[in-house]
């Protein structure tokens, strides 16, 4: 038991978060969409230079092979400052690819995702395969040295901006549901493709993806076929070492904080109020001690069982619990949207995490999948 | 960082569990508590294996664990529901070595790692507050008036008294076995044995101040917690036990979904609060624990242990409230343990007094 950080990590926190204020001076700066774009673009380049977005892999994978806690202070401090850190292509695909891959695809893929010019849409629920994925329809029918795909993708976000696709399709009908599925990469300017937006409440737009007579090379495959489900299941260790960071709450809950003591003396010295804001401290360091056991564990190369299932649903709740008392706390003006420019408090990041909030509690893994999760694996209940 | 156990306090964890599970059967634990006293035998057994020195300096004949060590100890024992001041024997002698005089120190250790003395603290007054009490020690060096809620106050040697001197607050300690202190027990949820102490110009050793102090209710505070994770973790795995035998309509209760998502939510609520303990406590030990950290890890613990336990009851259906089963134990001593040192309320008024201050999230 040590719960000391070690001195090259308290070093390393010190660099990401000088590294952090620049980038929040330089995105005020920006003065649109497009300026902002940029920004990400730039900071993406720098990570990789420095070698962040690799900062844990193993060392034979051309990694920076320190220990999983610099990724989890690199995801912490990333989070609290807003920087979306290298999104589910460096975290979910490049891992995959690099247990999975031939050394051809390695070779194909890797660069790109690194540079950020390779970027992946996740193609695995459809509308009848939710919750229970290995439902899934789509179908790859091998024809000659060529896949053939048909059927349909749903939620697929960032199909519209990304430039390649991870599909999950079936290629044997016959055989026991997990057992009939592989994985494929396409390009997204594939003839036969069609996306088609779904806008949510939430504010980001997400897809359907039709597919019709798709022809994809025969090495398009990742892994072994009809082996998919497995595929997917073992992506790497090192990227479950912050599945739900405490940076962005922790921010939301202290900038909050600041507003009530700046603009709200009278309320921040109520009791009510503070026993509101104790509360949500708490559940903050709840979260904080839970992603800390999850890091831990996977530092000591053993493999979380429920700690990881634990993680996701404190954060995926408290990410609702926190925005909506934040929002009850600021009263009619907490309701505030971002895009109401003058009287939002807090930069309208509340309201906007608050809609947003049921996302994560399905996604990822419902969260009654993951309390499942925890009475089979960690508690041993019969099933 | 790394949040498990070290080779050491896993070997106390295995040894202390295979020692109570051998020797202390729970129809021992139901006759000490009808008898109103403490395990007698128990504590000269713990002395005899050197438990009760584990975290005192071997100077002091003691095994120089750190607090951590201390509260896994203490875990093991509160998941037999055994009945000995262990958490108030530690919060005292802990307090003493790190804050007494020298000599007054060397003069009381060595028999409380021995088990012929012990020391337990009484802070509490009528009103229930660690900030308001007042009892003054004299300008002869004597104590007169009443502490509330002494945990085994009857059954001590000496207490470990707050007391003001000048309005300066201190401990001090008294010997409690002299015709200068009496005790009457008072009826707790946990029937733990627990007294009022009325002191009538009991002679007190100036011990340490408001250092002292601040420790001690600190430390106080987190080896409540401790039992608060020890009676929920227990009550857990006997829910989990208990659920994956007990049949309705053909199969185990634990099949059903409901019922998983219940141990499930246990567990989390079970987990998050152990690791925010034992990190508190291993930070109390290095002084680096502030008190708004302590409060954060007893107001979550003392929840836990509230509603893990009645959730337990709630799957164990009529047997859990059954006296011949052993449920009801870690349920009414995690209540017990909840409310001592401060409650989930008054440690959550703590975190609230404190809001404005910024807080560091790695
Ligand atoms: C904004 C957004 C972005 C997304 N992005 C992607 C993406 O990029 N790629 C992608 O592939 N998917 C994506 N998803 C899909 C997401 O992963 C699914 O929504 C999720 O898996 C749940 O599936 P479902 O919506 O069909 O709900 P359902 O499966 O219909 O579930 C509805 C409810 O029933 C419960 N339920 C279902 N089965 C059980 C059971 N056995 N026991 C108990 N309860 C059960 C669920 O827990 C849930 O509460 C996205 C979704 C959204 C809304």
């Amino acid at each position: 038991m040590d719960y000391e950080w070690d001195d090259d990590i308290l070093a390393f926190q010190k660099e990401l978060r000088t590294f952090c204020e620049e980038f929040s001076t330089d995105l005020r700066a920006a003065e649109d969409q497009a300026g902002r774009d940029l920004v990400f673009k730039k900071v993406h380049g720098e990570m990789e230079r420095r070698g962040w977005l690799r900062i844990a892999w193993p060392e034979e994978y051309g990694g920076g092979g320190k220990s999983p806690f610099y990724q989890f202070v690199m995801v912490q401090e990333f989070s609290y400052a807003g920087i979306p850190y290298g999104g589910l292509s460096v975290g979910s695909i490049a891992p995959a690819l690099l247990n999975h891959g031939t050394d051809e695809q390695k070779q194909k893929f890797l660069p790109g995702i690194l540079d950020g010019d390779i970027t992946f849409a996740i193609g695995y629920s459809e509308p009848n395969a939710g919750t229970d994925l290995a439902a899934l329809q789509t179908r790859a029918v091998k024809d000659g040295d060529e896949w053939v795909i048909n059927g349909q993708k749903i939620w697929t976000s960032e199909a519209h901006v990304s430039t390649h696709l991870w599909l999950a399709a079936r290629t044997d009908p016959t055989a026991a549901k997990h057992r009939g599925i592989s994985m494929f990469i396409l390009s997204m300017d594939t003839p036969g493709m069609t996306v088609r937006p779904l806008y949510t409440m939430s504010g980001v737009r997400t897809n359907e993806v039709f597919f019709e007579d798709v022809r994809i090379p025969a090495d398009s495959l990742i892994g072994e076929q009809d082996k998919g489900w497995y595929t997917v299941a073992n992506a790497l260790d090192f990227e479950r070492v912050s599945l739900a960071p405490t940076g962005q709450l922790a921010r939301q809950f202290d900038r909050t904080l600041e507003y009530l003591k700046e603009e709200r003396t009278e309320q921040i010295a109520d009791k009510g109020t503070r026993q509101r804001l104790a509360e949500l401290k708490i559940d903050l360091h709840v979260l904080r001690a839970l992603n800390i056991v999850n890091a831990s564990i996977i530092a000591n190369r053993e493999t979380p069982t429920m700690e990881a299932s634990m993680t996701k649903i404190w954060s995926s709740e408290l990410r609702y619990r926190l925005s909506s008392m934040n929002m009850d706390l600021l009263g009619r003006y907490g309701g505030l949207r971002s895009d109401d420019e003058g009287l939002t408090p807090v930069d309208g990041q509340n309201e906007q995490t608050y809609r947003g909030s049921p996302i994560l509690r399905f996604g990822g893994g419902t969260n009654e999948v993951q309390r499942n999760i925890i009475a089979h694996r960690g508690l041993g209940l019969p099933r | 960082m790394d949040v498990s156990l070290s080779e050491t306090q896993r070997l106390i964890q295995d040894s202390v569990k295979a020692f109570v599970e051998s020797e202390i059967p729970f129809s021992r634990i139901r006759e000490v508590e009808s008898s109103g006293d403490m395990d007698r035998k128990l504590w000269k057994e713990l002395a005899e294996l050197g438990w009760l020195g584990l975290p005192l300096a071997e100077e002091h004949g003691g095994q120089a664990g750190g607090l951590a060590d201390a509260g896994v100890l203490i875990e093991a024992l509160t998941r037999r529901a055994v009945l000995v001041p262990i958490a108030e024997s530690v919060v005292a002698a802990a307090t003493l070595q790190r804050h007494a005089p020298t000599d007054v120190a060397a003069d009381i250790l060595p028999d409380l790692a021995n088990g012929t003395s012990i020391a337990v603290p009484a802070v509490l007054e009528q009103e229930d507050s660690f900030k308001t009490w007042s009892i003054e020690v004299g300008a002869d060096g004597t104590l007169t008036g009443k502490k509330y809620f002494v945990d085994y106050g009857g059954q001590a040697t000496h207490h470990l008294v707050a007391a003001r001197s000048d309005g300066e607050p201190g401990l001090y300690l008294v010997q409690a076995q002299t015709p200068a202190v009496t005790t009457s027990a008072v009826q707790n949820i946990g029937k733990v044995p627990q007294a009022i102490v009325t002191y009538e110009g009991a002679a007190a050793t100036r011990v340490c101040g408001q250092d002292g102090y601040e420790f001690l209710v600190g430390l106080g505070r987190l080896l409540a917690a401790i039992q608060c994770v020890a009676c929920s973790q227990q009550a857990l795995d006997m829910t989990v036990d208990y659920v994956a035998m007990r049949v309705q309509f053909g199969q185990p209760i634990g099949t059903f979904q409901a019922v998983q998502h219940h141990c499930a939510n246990m567990a989390t609520h079970t987990l998050a609060s152990r690791y925010l303990v034992f990190e508190a406590l291993w930070r109390h030990d290095r002084g680096e624990a502030d008190d708004t950290q302590i409060a954060v890890a007893k107001t979550q613990a003392s929840r836990t242990a509230t509603e893990v336990t009645m959730m337990a009851h709630q799957l164990h259906g009529g047997m859990g409230l059954v006296t011949e089963y052993d449920l009801h134990f870690f349920s009414l001593r995690g209540k017990q343990a909840a409310l001592s040192w401060g409650s989930s309320e008054e440690c959550l008024g703590l975190v609230s007094d404190t809001i404005e201050e910024p807080e560091q999230w790695l």
